[in-house]
C-alpha cells in the first residue's frame, strides 16, 4: 500500500474543504484549531497502471497550513509532519510521499532527529520526498514544451530559480548532462551552495533573480516559499516558457501575457482515471488524472515494490536515479503535463 | 523559510517553575489516585474482569507514589486542594454513572478520556522533564497504554450496544476536558508544554481509541473535536 501526506493551501481553503466534506467541527475554525488538529486518513485510492496492475493507497491529511510558517507557529508545523508520518506508518503504509510543504519542513527543520513519536519509532525508509520524480517531470516539461512554443533549447538560456534546492539542483544536473541547453543561470539565496553547485556542474552563471529573468528563454521556478513572489511579465523575453514547479502554484494566475507560456511544473497526467476524491480539492484541471509528481513517485515505488526512501535527504538526486524513476513513470502510464 | 527558535533551558529550581509544578504535580497525583478508585469501582461493576481491573488499580497507586517522589525531588508541596477542585466535575460524572451502573460511561471517562489525556500529557512532558521525573514518567506512560487498551477492547467487544451511550457520554464529558486544560494552560507552558501540542496529542490518542473501538473516521473527527471550539 502507498500513502500520500498532503495538506491544504490556506486556512480559507481548509475551512471551505471541511465544509464541503461535511465536517462542521473543522469548518469555521481559526488557525489555533488547525494547530491542534490531528492527522486523518481521508481517502482510499485505487490506481491502475497501463500494464493492468492495480494498487491501493491512502491519503493522509496532515492538517498543516502554510499560515503556520507565515505566523511562526513552527513547532505546530513540524508536529503536523511528524504526526502524519507516524499515522501513515501505524496504518501499515509501505511507502508514503511527503507532499507540498511536508518534505520542505522535514528537511529544513532536521526532523530526522525526531525518530521516536510517542510509541512509534519512525522507519524513514517508508517515506519519500518524491523529489526525484518531480525533478524528472520538470525536465521532461522543459524538453518537450520548449519546442512547441518556438524555443530551441540548443540556443536557449535556462534560468533555474531555487537552483540549490533538492529539486533545483537535480534539474540543473539533468539539463547539464542530458540536454544541449546553451546557457544555465543559477539563482538562489545561499552563495556558498551556489558556488558548490557551479563547481559540481562545471558551468552555469550565478545571478540575481532580477538580472537573470530578462535573459531567460526558459524559467524553471522551483523555489518554495510561504508567500508568492511577483514577477513582472514586461521584463521577460518573448517567447518565454515558465515552468512553475514551486509550491503553492500561483504564477499562472498572476502572469497572463502574450508570448509568456506558464506551465504547472512537476505535475503528471495519468493515462487512466484514478479512483480518488481528494484531488478534487487541490485544484487540478483534470482531477481524476492530474497529480503532483511527488505523489506519483510513491505510486511508482508501490507498483515496482521498491520499498525504500527513493528520494531522501538534500542534493542526493542523481541523473541515474531520475532515469530510473522516469522509466517506470512511462511504463505505468504517467506523462508530464504539457498544456 | 523561518527558523526554529532554540528552546530556552528550563530552570527546574526556579520559583516560577516550582509554583507551576505544585499544581501540575498535584493534578497528576490526584489523577492517579482517582484512577485507582475508579478501577476498583469498575472491578465491582465488571466482575468478569475483576482481577485485571484490580491489577490496573494497583498500577495507578504505584504511579501516584512515583509522582509524589517527583514533587519531593523538586521540594514542591503539591496543591491537592486545587487538584481535587480541578477534577471535581469529571469525578462527579464518573461517580454518578457508577451509581447508576452505566459501565460504558465509566469506561469512557476513565479508560478513554483520562488515560488518553494522561498519555498525551506524559508524552509531551517527557522531553521537558527533569531527569528524575523523566525516568518515572517514561515508566508510567508504558503502563497507561495497557489501561487504555482494556477500555478499548471491552468497548470494541460491546460496540453496538455501547455506541449511543458513548456518544452521549462524550458530549457530556469531553468539553470538561477542554475547560480543565484551559485552567492549567499557563502552568503547563511554564513546564515547557504547549497547549496546542497537548490538545493535538490527546486528539490523536483519543481518535485512535475511538477508531479501534469501531467508530468511522467521520465519527472520530466529530467526536474528538466535540466542544473544542467553544472552550
Amino acid at each position: 500500500m502507498f500513502g500520500l501526506i498532503g495538506h491544504l493551501t490556506s486556512l480559507e481553503h481548509a475551512q471551505l474543504v471541511a465544509r464541503d466534506l461535511g465536517y462542521p467541527e473543522y469548518a469555521d475554525q481559526g488557525l489555533d484549531f488547525w494547530c491542534s488538529a490531528p492527522p486523518q486518513i481521508v481517502d482510499d485510492i485505487t490506481v491502475t497502471s497501463v500494464t493492468g496492475q492495480k494498487i491501493q493507497g491512502k491519503y493522509v491529511e496532515s492538517c498543516f497550513l502554510p499560515e503556520m510558517l507565515a505566523t511562526r507557529r513552527i513547532k505546530a508545523a513540524t508536529r503536523k509532519v511528524i504526526n502524519a508520518m507516524a499515522h501513515a506508518q501505524k496504518h501499515g503504509i509501505n511507502i508514503t510521499a511527503l507532499g507540498g510543504f511536508s518534505s520542505i519542513i522535514f528537511e529544513n527543520f532536521n526532523l530526522h532527529q525526531i525518530q521516536q513519536v510517542r510509541n512509534v519509532t519512525l522507519e524513514f525508509e517508508r517515506f519519500t520526498t518524491g523529489n526525484t520524480h518531480t525533478a524528472y517531470v520538470i525536465c521532461q516539461q522543459v524538453e518537450q514544451a520548449a519546442p512547441t512554443v518556438g524555443i530551441d533549447l540548443a540556443k536557449a538560456t535556462v534560468a533555474v530559480c531555487g537552483a540549490t534546492g533538492d529539486i533545483g539542483s537535480a534539474v540543473c544536473r539533468w539539463l547539464n548532462a542530458k540536454t544541449d541547453v546553451a546557457e544555465l543561470l543559477l539563482i538562489a539565496r545561499n552563495q556558498e551552495r551556489l558556488q558548490d553547485l557551479q563547481d559540481e556542474l562545471g558551468r552555469g552563471k550565478i545571478m540575481d533573480l532580477n538580472e537573470a529573468l530578462p535573459q531567460a528563454d526558459v524559467i524553471v521556478w522551483v523555489a518554495s516559499m510561504p508567500k508568492g513572489v511577483e514577477i513582472d511579465p514586461v521584463a521577460l523575453k518573448t517567447p518565454c516558457l515558465l515552468i512553475d514547479g514551486g509550491y503553492p502554484k500561483n504564477l499562472a494566475t498572476k502572469i497572463q501575457s502574450p508570448g509568456i507560456h506558464v506551465l504547472n511544473g512537476g505535475i503528471v497526467e495519468h493515462s487512466l482515471d484514478i479512483d480518488w476524491k481528494i484531488m478534487n480539492i487541490v485544484n487540478m484541471d483534470v482531477p481524476a488524472r492530474q497529480l503532483f509528481a511527488c505523489f506519483a513517485e510513491s505510486m511508482l515505488l508501490e507498483f515496482e515494490k521498491w520499498y525504500t526512501n527513493f528520494s531522501w535527504g538534500r542534493n542526493r538526486i542523481t541523473v541515474e536515479k531520475m532515469e530510473q524513476i522516469g522509466q517506470v513513470s512511462v511504463k505505468h502510464g504517467f506523462r508530464p503535463l504539457l498544456a | 523559510m523561518p527558523q526554529l527558535e532554540a528552546s530556552v533551558a528550563i530552570d527546574f529550581r526556579s520559583e516560577a517553575y516550582r509554583d507551576a509544578y505544585s499544581r501540575i504535580n498535584a493534578i497528576v497525583i490526584e489523577g492517579e489516585k482517582e484512577a485507582n478508585e475508579n478501577y476498583v469501582k469498575l472491578a465491582e461493576l465488571l466482575p468478569d474482569s475483576k482481577d485485571q481491573l484490580l491489577g490496573l488499580a494497583k498500577m495507578e497507586s504505584r504511579h501516584r507514589k512515583g509522582f509524589e517522589a517527583c514533587g519531593r525531588n523538586l521540594e514542591v508541596t503539591p496543591d491537592m486542594e486545587f487538584a481535587q477542585e480541578f477534577f471535581a466535575s469529571l469525578h462527579g460524572n464518573f461517580q454518578k454513572a457508577a451509581a447508576a451502573g452505566r459501565v460504558v460511561t465509566c469506561l469512557l471517562i476513565q479508560s478513554l478520556i483520562i488515560e488518553c489525556f494522561a498519555i498525551a500529557a506524559y508524552n509531551i512532558y517527557i522531553p521537558v522533564a527533569d531527569d528524575f521525573a523523566r525516568k518515572i514518567t517514561e515508566g508510567v506512560v508504558k503502563d497507561e497504554y495497557s489501561h487504555l487498551n482494556f477500555g478499548e477492547e471491552w468497548l470494541k467487544a460491546n460496540f453496538d450496544s455501547s455506541k449511543a451511550e458513548l456518544e452521549a457520554a462524550n458530549r457530556e464529558n469531553l468539553p470538561l476536558v477542554w475547560q480543565m486544560l484551559n485552567q492549567v494552560e499557563g502552568d503547563a507552558r511554564i513546564l515547557g508544554m504547549d497547549k496546542d501540542a497537548l490538545v493535538e496529542d490527546f486528539m490523536i490518542q483519543y481518535g485512535e481509541a475511538l477508531s479501534n473501538i469501531g467508530f468511522t473516521t467521520r465519527d472520530v473527527m466529530r467526536l474528538s473535536a466535540m466542544g473544542l471550539a467553544a472552550a
